[in-house]
């Protein structure tokens, strides 16, 4: 019979292989938006409703199955080709197709946030759908997460790294930058976003002032006139065209603006309107690859002037 | 005009007078500069008034045209049928002029009127009620349509745009379009006799000497246009061609050429009011003015309802 001492130890030894033969054997735990998922082993098949994860994904170089249908931002459409298997749309997956899929693991986040119940029944399903009260951080932590998941941690941090140098040498000089205002153009109107909101990144991580203080944190944004960008006149214009960012060409938001009363604001009289890369901050915002589009985008806007 | 309604519509002028003054002084920006006041306040009042009288005129017309008082373009299909039109034509040519889509629509929502009338001729049958939930089903299933290829083709956010009137981006020189609303609105005066007596019924019109068949078509080409040209241009505005004629029919009667420049009158000043609450209750923000008057447009058609069936009673 052996001792209880020599059980403890053969079981101590047993977890430690257990965790040394790596991932593909071991459970692993993931945490998320909506707690815990624990998944057998690495996943192989993996269907993904969510294009920031598709970004990030993407660029740490791990295979996807199965994508859902719809606009992609421009470093993203290779996922439109075939080979890829189509899974729904963002908002409505295809839940047939990915039954019959029987993928490894689902990530859902953001727009198909609210579909992970249904698809959490058909496979281990995680939500990296971002957090608005801390935009920035929640969005490191997701790619951590995936980074983790994949083993691809030490290239991850690396990319992390850059990405939060340049957001502090931005923050530096945002601060003496002025101030910014947010708006986003869609079939002619316009809604202004604030501080908090799901663009909040400029004025939180970023750090620029805002130029109207009581933007509330609407996911639509608040509707707005041209007046009120006259009003607030802000140093810097941060314009979104929702419209080009869906492929969509309706009024571009260049020639939307380009009126007498914006005309007359800071911003454009110092050439400060800057039309953000709507793939990065619309469509797969938060990603791995986007994050970085955005930093070099903000940081040579920013870089012509000091 | 006579005597007692030229007593009515003057009061109404000044009223509309004033509410056009507050519409000149509501707003973000500092009205004292005459930038702003030229550039935003006075296209934004035009508008507001071109497109407030077109649309309470469009209802007026349906309304003789259906022989019914509860329709109006947003209740005959013909709103929805102009917005697939917009949509069609924004798919298929995105660049082209906006007077080029205001043109598709227009054919759309003719289409989608003359189904309805159509559709009206075969029900031998008509109870008051019936005629705009009739029109409301049609508008339903083009409106279904639209949607699913908003859907397909990630347009869904902009047919929003069209259905929700809002004059929060109008400039000078993105308006002016609005100005046809105003000439098919002098056009309807004009044939305000013929569309009344096509109002009496086909059999009625025909032994009058009317023909019938043309009166109908032209009114309704005046309906479809000035419906397509608000959509184009600011996006649709719900009730006010319901409300605004059942208003001033308890004062005017039925008679077109009379009550029309009340029509056209109480519908500016409705618009209006409804525009400047919406500056006013989130300001600096903006509420669509199709949305309040979603909420006021209603509550007066409650009313209206409540009042006519404490009156048959």
């Amino acid at each position: 019979m052996p001792s209880l001492k020599t059980i403890r130890c053969r079981i101590a030894a047993l977890l430690l292989t257990l965790l040394c033969t790596g991932p593909a054997a071991a459970e692993i735990p993931v945490q998320h938006t909506r707690g815990q998922t624990i998944l057998p082993a690495t996943p192989k098949k993996v269907v993904v409703f969510d294009l920031a994860a598709l970004d990030t994904l993407d660029a740490l170089g791990i295979p996807v199955f199965g994508v859902p249908a719809g606009a992609k931002p421009q470093s993203l459409v290779q996922y439109n080709e075939p080979r890829f298997r189509r899974m729904g749309t963002l908002w409505e997956p295809d839940y047939e197709a990915i039954d019959a899929a029987e993928p490894d693991l689902i990530v859902v986040g953001g727009r198909s946030g609210p579909r992970y119940e249904a698809l959490a029944k058909m496979a281990p399903t995680i939500d990296l759908s971002g957090d608005d009260a801390d935009p920035l951080g929640s969005e490191l932590r997701n790619i951590r997460t995936l980074a983790r998941l994949f083993g691809k941690e030490a290239e991850a941090e690396a990319r992390i790294a850059r990405i939060q140098a340049g957001i502090a040498s931005i923050h530096e000089k945002a601060g003496q930058a002025g101030t910014a205002l947010f708006v986003l153009s869609t079939g002619g109107r316009l809604s202004a976003f604030g501080p908090g909101s799901r663009f909040g990144l400029v004025h939180g991580a970023l750090g620029f002032r805002p130029a109207s203080t009581d933007l509330g944190a609407g996911i639509h944004g608040q509707p707005i006139s041209f007046e009120f960008i006259a009003k607030t006149d802000p140093d810097w214009l941060f314009v979104l065209d929702r419209d080009a960012a869906i492929g969509v060409r309706g009024q571009p938001a260049r020639q939307l603006l380009d009126n007498e009363l914006v005309r007359q604001t800071k911003a454009w009289r110092k050439g400060q309107v800057v039309y953000v890369e709507a793939g990065s901050w619309y469509l797969a915002a938060g990603g791995l690859r986007a994050l970085q589009a955005t930093v070099d985008q903000i940081a040579a806007a920013l870089g012509g002037r000091r | 005009m006579t005597l007692p309604l030229l007593q009515r519509f003057l009061p109404a002028c000044l009223v509309l007078l004033v509410l056009a003054a507050a519409s000149l002084l509501v707003g973000v920006g500092d009205a004292g500069g005459s930038e702003i006041l030229l550039a935003s306040r006075v296209p934004r009042t035009l508008a507001l008034i071109l497109a407030g009288a077109g649309m309470a005129v469009a209802g007026v017309i349906m309304q003789l045209v259906a022989q019914n008082r509860f329709v109006e373009p947003s209740t005959a299909g013909t709103a929805e049928a102009a917005t697939l039109g917009m949509l069609l034509v924004t798919l298929l040519a995105p660049d082209a002029p906006v007077a080029v889509k205001m043109l598709a629509a227009t054919a759309t929502a003719l289409a989608g009127t003359a189904l309805f009338l159509r559709v009206l001729r075969a029900m031998p049958l008509r109870a008051r009620l019936t005629v705009p939930l009739v029109g409301i089903m049609l508008g339903g299933v083009v409106g279904a349509a639209s949607t699913l290829i908003a859907y397909r083709t990630d347009m869904l956010q902009f047919l929003g745009t069209w259905q929700a009137g809002d004059f929060s981006t109008v400039l000078r020189g993105r308006y002016e379009l609005l100005w046809l609303a105003a000439i098919l609105t002098l056009v309807a005066y004009a044939l305000a006799d013929r569309i009344t007596i096509a109002g009496l019924g086909r059999d009625a019109a025909i032994n009058l000497g009317l023909d019938h068949r043309r009166v109908v078509a032209g009114a309704i080409a005046i309906v479809a246009m000035i419906t397509a040209v608000t959509i184009a241009t600011v996006g649709a505005i719900p009730f006010l061609g319901l409300v605004v004629p059942n208003l001033v029919a308890t004062v005017a009667g039925d008679n077109l050429r009379r009550s029309l420049p009340l029509v056209a009158v109480s519908g500016a000043g409705l618009l209006l009011v409804c525009d400047v609450l919406g500056r006013v209750i989130r300001y600096p923000y903006e509420i669509p003015v199709g949305t309040v008057m979603g909420v006021v447009g209603s509550a007066l058609f409650l009313v209206l309802l409540l009042r006519r069936d404490a009156r048959h009673a």
